[in-house]
């Protein structure tokens, strides 16, 4: 387990010198995730250590961002005034993304593809 | 009371002083969160980070507690946030080297999607009025949470309004998805579940997983790609539109 975080935190780390001298626009950790992702395809196989911990990272993804999350609490005035705008927002944007995301799948996999 | 003891407000400020109170109150909420949501059969509307969030945020509002005194103590938990976004190569991998032969269509399918989302969230928003911090919170809502936050700093929006939105519309596409894609009558599992991946990221996921394991495959397979393919041109996108 140890080895596999030693591995992620070097990897973050080269992300956020990246990010910093070099693509400001990008996020660090971004960064890190595409730089170990080549290295994983290179390499051509994740080490037990490292699956562990990016399994027990991914299992627990949402409790890592509660404490940002519960900043809400600060803009609930702003979001009370605006609550028609941002329902609306969210609920057509996401039926319309899901719709045009699969309606492109459809068409560019041909008549064939409903057979299973 | 025996004089030797000392007072219950001083245990008090003793323990609202340090990270303590703070990291006891995130990951307990976590774990109701968690109960509940298996308790109810995972249904996508009880989603554990959302129970979790309304559970810390009454619960400092209670003990007056002010929002930057509890992340100066959760903070320990939010910086993990990167090293999980680092950590998210692996499954990508995973996806990588067993799914590459659709990967021109995916790709294709992944960038119309997200530009639907964006122009669509950001047009309606503004056409309704909504201020500009609220706009900018939505740009990168439907990528997955920790990426989203990452790119909202970088485009100067505010990192808790785009989380709040993204785990909204994770739970909205989680619940509405089968109802969207039986409407445009798309029936392959590996298009119904991309397509939800593409829209509701981490909690469209587990869905599509909870539903058939090709549309759970394709579909975190999309939230990786959109994580990607967000955080490089989501920045350059909003630059654009300013």
């Amino acid at each position: 387990m140890i080895s596999g975080l030693v591995q992620i935190l070097l990897f973050q780390g080269l992300g956020e010198l990246i990010s910093r001298f070099a693509l400001p626009l990008v996020p660090g950790p971004v960064i890190g995730l595409m730089v170990l992702l080549g290295y994983l395809l290179v390499h051509g196989s994740v080490g037990a250590s490292l699956d562990l911990v990016a399994a027990t990272f991914s299992q627990h993804l949402g409790l890592l961002f509660i404490p940002a999350a519960v900043g809400v609490v600060m803009f609930w005035p702003q979001l009370q005034t605006h609550a028609l705008a941002v329902v609306v927002a969210l609920v057509a944007s996401v039926v319309l993304t899901i719709a045009v995301t699969a309606l492109i799948l459809k068409a560019l996999a041909g008549p064939d593809s409903d057979a299973r | 009371m025996r004089a030797d003891l000392p007072p219950i407000s001083e245990i008090w400020v003793y323990l609202s002083g340090s990270p303590l109170l703070a990291l006891i109150l995130t990951l307990s909420a976590y774990q109701i969160g968690l109960l509940v949501y298996e308790r109810l059969n995972r249904n996508p509307l009880v989603n554990p980070v959302a129970i979790a969030v309304l559970i810390v945020a009454v619960a400092i509002t209670l003990i007056d507690m002010p929002y930057a005194k509890y992340f100066e103590g959760a903070q320990f938990v939010h910086f993990l946030l990167g090293t999980a976004t680092v950590s998210l190569a692996v499954p990508i991998y995973k996806g990588f080297s067993a799914l590459s032969g659709r990967m021109l269509p995916l790709l294709l399918a992944l960038l119309g999607g997200g530009v639907i989302s964006i122009l669509s969230a950001v047009g309606l928003a503004r056409l309704l009025g909504a201020d500009a911090a609220i706009v900018g919170g939505l740009y990168a809502k439907s990528v997955t949470a920790p990426i989203a936050m990452g790119v909202a700093e970088r485009i100067g929006a505010s990192p808790t309004l785009t989380a709040v939105f993204a785990v909204s519309t994770g739970i909205l596409g989680a619940v509405l998805g089968r109802f969207v894609l039986d409407f445009v009558g798309v029936r392959a599992w590996w298009q119904r579940g991309f397509a939800i991946g593409v829209a509701a990221h981490g909690i469209g996921t587990s869905r599509a997983f909870s539903v058939h394991p090709e549309a759970g495959a394709y579909s975190s397979m999309a939230m990786g790609m959109h994580g990607i393919i967000g955080a490089l041109l989501i920045p350059a996108l909003v630059s654009l539109f300013r």
